[in-house]
């Protein structure tokens, strides 16, 4: 329990440096050191040294590269020796679909099903799967086809649900992985490793790895964002928290920078009532010039993120309302994403803003749409769902596209898992549930890296079981990496004794197949 | 005196002396050559006849080895005969026996022509090689008894040698009627490659057609529909007669994959009598099928680069060449990096992949004195991301020193298309993006003779095309 510096019964001594004293004299007084502090310090020094001796060089450089490419002010000089080859793509904007989007009912086309309706799904498919809570006390597990029709579109003849009118005008630009695949069936672990390679919380997730092995491409503009979509507190949405952005045992100067969907986009970054630009300046300059004492004090690598930090926020304070400020967008724009994009916080407006982002050189961008959970009530939600997601995500990729970013740019839209075959609740003609499926689910990817029109992996007549290049998380995941020219496999950091990678530990390998 | 001269006096003396003492042989010889070499002449009709020659022609492919193993087995016996007479004794029998299997396979060969109606360019010389070795043969056997005789004479091996040369020839245009004339080299490795004389496909070697359907229909069709065979009036050996069709009428319909014949053949099932490739040769993979059927559905074209969902291994896009390595200007280029401005990043790890100019952060001020300071670092330059930067045309003549320069960002710029042909010299520019700028389509016209040019975008310029497809312009 830390005691008031003045409480006359403290358990410890009260040095100067407590004390609301000018700062000089504390100064002064750190100076001259007493005794038992410099015996104290130096018999650290001397352990410390002894294991450094130990440790070799290597414990050096891992120190030295702990802060990333960042550290050194501008973008590029690289001593992580990355890019391992030349990239496809510069950057990349991930639409999360957080709640996990029924592949059954949107891509993946199974029109033998519909015979099948309410037929009990065989249980040699589901074999010796554990359910989740929700459905395994179900006495049976009816087969719910999908509600929509599908029709095939493009020169690829690719099937899409009648949900999806905008994407089914893109489907030759898309690279669908109908395998895709999980480990985990509840949302916090699914989409923890989704977006960091492992379950459990702590681990940096892809944009963080991103920032830290790629570095900036701009001065004025954090490397990762992450854009939230309002909520529409009509559908059942799964808490998204700051632990899908963080920079795990990475220097926090990596975690993405969640720009708000209501209100100001960043909160106090203007200058209050009458500071001006030069205060805010000195007060700055200030700050840093005490952070730096403590940095040379302390040498916590923390120090240096909150200095690059303070200096972000202060550019940040010119480029974010430049870049929120839509005015000047021509006329095409609105005919392309619709009316929706021009209020914050909706979809169609954090896909604009995506591709601002990319023009303006940030290097990941990661829009959150929650609301996908759709355990019941399927017919009613999922058609609000698509409206809300459908027209932003082509829009997005056609305007790239048009604009001659989706060279360099590449689009992932993903979920956490599936959704199941079977109705969970009551099956009827006009409704169905469906519960968590981590055993397939359909992704796609545009742009930068992938090949176009290509539909990779196939799932059983149930939409249940992946009976042909299956793509696990880790292999998504390292071909992501792989478009931006990175090796997953080279690419680790040094914590707790292990070569941490987003890929883990387990062998993850590039999906050939859907590469240019 | 000369080793020719010398050939031909031995091989004058020799023939002498052959006529002096076997004179009547010698006669039904002359005959027999005379007979063979009309059949150099024969033509072929290409009309199918009755099926039991068929069936007897169908063995040609088996009796055709023994002569070939007699006639490769003949030199080895003279050679290894000059230490081991016996051996020599038996090279006697095997030229006779190679000469009768010779005259057999030959005649089975007319057979299998004759009945199949075959007849093409190929046919024909595979058949002149085979009338040409039996030729050879007989002289073989005309010269060897005096041959023997006068030991050591060059004629004799002289004749040996053309024997063999005849058959290798003979041998290979027999294998280019069963297996297609790119049997041997659709597997040769490039280095390999490129001696052999590239096949004229297609006016566009790098289109989807030439890259990955000819070569289907040239594996699995052309050794019935192309220059040795024209089963159907069907030709399938360019994109022209491709297109043409055969008796039947067309064989493939751009965008119906469904209505083209060539398609439906290849997917009956194998038991029907229409299924294609016929004759129990090898049928085409699932994959294929469905490289042409997307192919079909794409339009057919004779130029498109890629097919939409079609993906093929091996089919990456070439990597560009390598430029300079720079790191003698590192310490330049980091300089650059730590100060407020303009700045070079390397592409990657590797120095051979060439350097980006960065303008983000300076874009507003960036212009054309500072792209100049830029030249001396332009061979490594691979991409200048110039968008919304304030350089003018003055800046096109220094970006066309780029010589590596592979993208080029001018979207936003004050750029207009006055100068824009001196960019043509830039032979590696794959992607130039001049939307929101001021050029016109006549003024981007002459760009498009680039050789390497595929992504040209003029989104919100006066030379958008007004076309529905986003404004996406490829010149391939």
């Amino acid at each position: 329990m830390k005691q008031h510096p003045l409480c006359s019964d403290c358990e410890d001594k009260i040095t100067p440096m407590d004390l609301p004293i000018p700062s000089g004299l504390k100064k002064e007084w750190a100076t001259c050191e007493s005794r038992r502090q410099f015996l104290g310090r130096t018999g650290k020094v001397l352990g410390w040294a002894a294991l450094a001796g130990l440790f070799g060089e290597a414990s050096l450089n891992y120190r030295a590269l702990a802060s990333g490419p960042n550290l050194q002010a501008g973008s590029g000089i690289n001593n992580l020796g990355l890019p391992h080859f030349a990239p496809k793509a510069k950057r990349a904007i991930y639409l999360f679909m957080s709640g996990a989007p029924p592949q059954i009912d949107l891509f993946d086309y199974k029109p033998n099903l519909a015979a099948q309706f309410n037929n009990d799904m065989p249980a040699s498919v589901r074999g010796n799967q554990q359910l989740t809570g929700m459905t395994a006390g179900q006495a049976r597990f009816p087969i719910a086809p999908a509600h929509w029709p599908f029709k095939q579109y493009g020169q690829t003849g690719t099937w899409i649900s009648d949900l999806l009118p905008y994407t089914a005008r893109m489907v030759d630009d898309l690279t669908f992985i109908k395998s895709t695949n999980t480990d985990a069936i509840n949302h916090e672990p699914a989409i923890m490793l989704m977006n960091t390679g492992n379950m459990n919380a702590g681990k940096p997730c892809l944009g963080a790895w991103l920032a830290y092995g790629l570095g900036s491409m701009n001065d004025n503009l954090p490397t990762f964002v992450v854009l939230q979509t309002k909520t529409n507190p009509k559908e059942n949405n799964q808490p998204v928290s700051s632990r899908l952005w963080s920079s795990g045992f990475l220097s926090s100067e990596f975690a993405g920078v969640g720009l708000r969907s209501v209100g100001d986009p960043v909160l106090y970054l203007q200058d209050p009532a009458g500071v001006d630009r030069q205060t805010r300046r000195k007060m700055l300059d200030a700050v840093e010039e005490i952070n730096r004492q403590t940095l040379a004090e302390v040498g916590d690598p923390e120090t240096n993120s909150r200095i690059a930090q303070y200096e972000m926020a202060y550019r940040m304070q010119s480029s974010v309302p430049e870049l929120t400020d839509l005015s000047k967008e021509p006329e095409s724009t609105w005919d392309l994403y619709g009316p929706e994009a021009k209020e914050p916080g909706t979809f169609a407006y954090n896909c604009l803003l995506a591709r601002r982002m990319a023009e303006r050189g940030v290097r990941f961008t990661q829009i959150y749409k929650r609301g996908w959970d759709v355990h019941d009530n399927v017919v009613g939600n999922l058609p609000v769902l698509c409206g809300e997601t459908d027209r932003g995500s082509y829009a997005l990729v056609t305007d790239l596209k048009r604009r001659g970013l989706l060279d360099d740019t590449l689009v992932i839209w993903a979920g956490e898992f599936g959704r199941t075959v079977y109705s969970q609740g009551g099956l009827s003609q006009e409704n169905y549930g469906r519960d968590h499926h981590p055993r397939c689910f359909t992704v796609w990817m545009a742009g930068a890296g992938v090949r176009p029109g290509v539909t990779y992996g196939e799932t059983d007549e149930y939409s249940y079981n992946v009976v042909k290049d299956p793509v696990h998380v880790r292999d998504f995941n390292a071909t992501i990496l792989h478009c931006l020219g990175i090796d997953h496999n080279k690419f680790a950091y040094k914590f707790q004794g292990l070569d941490q990678k987003l890929t883990s530990p387990v062998p993850a390998f590039v999906v050939q197949g859907i590469l240019t | 005196m000369s080793v020719a001269t010398k050939v031909a006096s031995s091989a004058g003396d020799l023939w002498q002396r052959a006529r002096q003492s076997r004179r009547a042989w010698l006669g039904a010889a002359c005959a027999t050559a005379l007979i063979l070499l009309s059949l150099l002449f024969v033509p072929l009709d290409g009309r199918p006849r009755a099926d039991w020659l068929q069936f007897l022609g169908r063995f040609h492919p088996l009796l055709v080895h023994l002569p070939i193993g007699l006639i490769v087995l003949l030199p080895v016996l003279e050679t290894l005969g000059i230490r081991h007479p016996s051996l020599r004794e038996a090279a006697g029998l095997v030229l006779k026996f190679a000469f009768a299997a010779c005259l057999v396979a030959i005649l089975f060969g007319l057979l299998l022509a004759y009945g199949s109606g075959e007849s093409g360019t190929t046919v024909t010389l595979h058949l002149r090689g085979g009338v040409l070795l039996a030729i050879e043969l007989l002289f073989c056997v005309a010269v060897r008894r005096s041959w023997l005789q006068t030991q050591h004479s060059p004629a004799y091996f002289a004749l040996l040698a053309g024997l063999l040369l005849t058959l290798t020839w003979t041998a290979h245009q027999g294998g280019s009627l069963t297996h297609g004339s790119n049997y041997l080299t659709h597997y040769m490795p490039p280095t390999l490659k490129r001696y052999v004389a590239p096949s004229a496909v297609s006016s566009h070697p790098s289109s989807f057609f030439a890259k990955h359907i000819y070569p289907v229909l040239d594996t699995k069709c052309v050794s019935c529909h192309g220059t040795n065979k024209e089963q159907g009036g069907l030709r399938l050996d360019s994109y022209e007669s491709l297109m043409a069709g055969g008796k039947d009428g067309i064989v493939i319909a751009p965008r119906n994959p469904d209505g083209s014949l060539l398609l439906k053949k290849v997917t009956l099932p194998p038991s029907d009598p229409h299924f294609m490739p016929a004759e129990g040769r090898p049928p085409l993979t699932p994959d294929e099928i469905a490289r042409i059927r997307a192919w079909v559905l794409a339009g057919a074209s004779p130029e498109a680069g890629s097919v939409p969902g079609i993906f093929i291994a091996g089919d990456r896009e070439e990597a560009p060449p390598p430029v300079g390595d720079y790191r003698a200007l590192m310490g330049e280029i980091q300089q650059m990096q730590q100060s407020q401005g303009a700045k070079l990043v390397p592409v990657s790890a590797k120095p051979s992949d060439g350097l980006i100019l960065r303008t983000t952060d300076v874009a507003a001020t960036f212009d054309d004195s500072q792209l100049a300071k830029f030249q001396r670092f332009a061979p490594f330059i691979v991409e200048a991301e110039l968008g919304r930067t304030a350089i003018t045309d003055e800046s096109i003549a220094t970006l066309a020193q780029f010589k590596n320069l592979r993208a080029l960002h001018l979207e936003g710029t004050l750029v207009t298309g006055r100068t824009l042909g001196k960019l043509s010299s830039l032979s590696q520019l794959s992607y130039l993006n001049l939307s929101a700028t001021k050029v016109t389509s006549g003024e981007v016209a002459p760009l498009k003779s680039m050789p390497n040019l595929r992504h040209l975008y003029l989104f919100n310029s006066p030379a958008e095309p007004a076309s529905a497809d986003n404004g996406i312009r490829s010149t391939q």
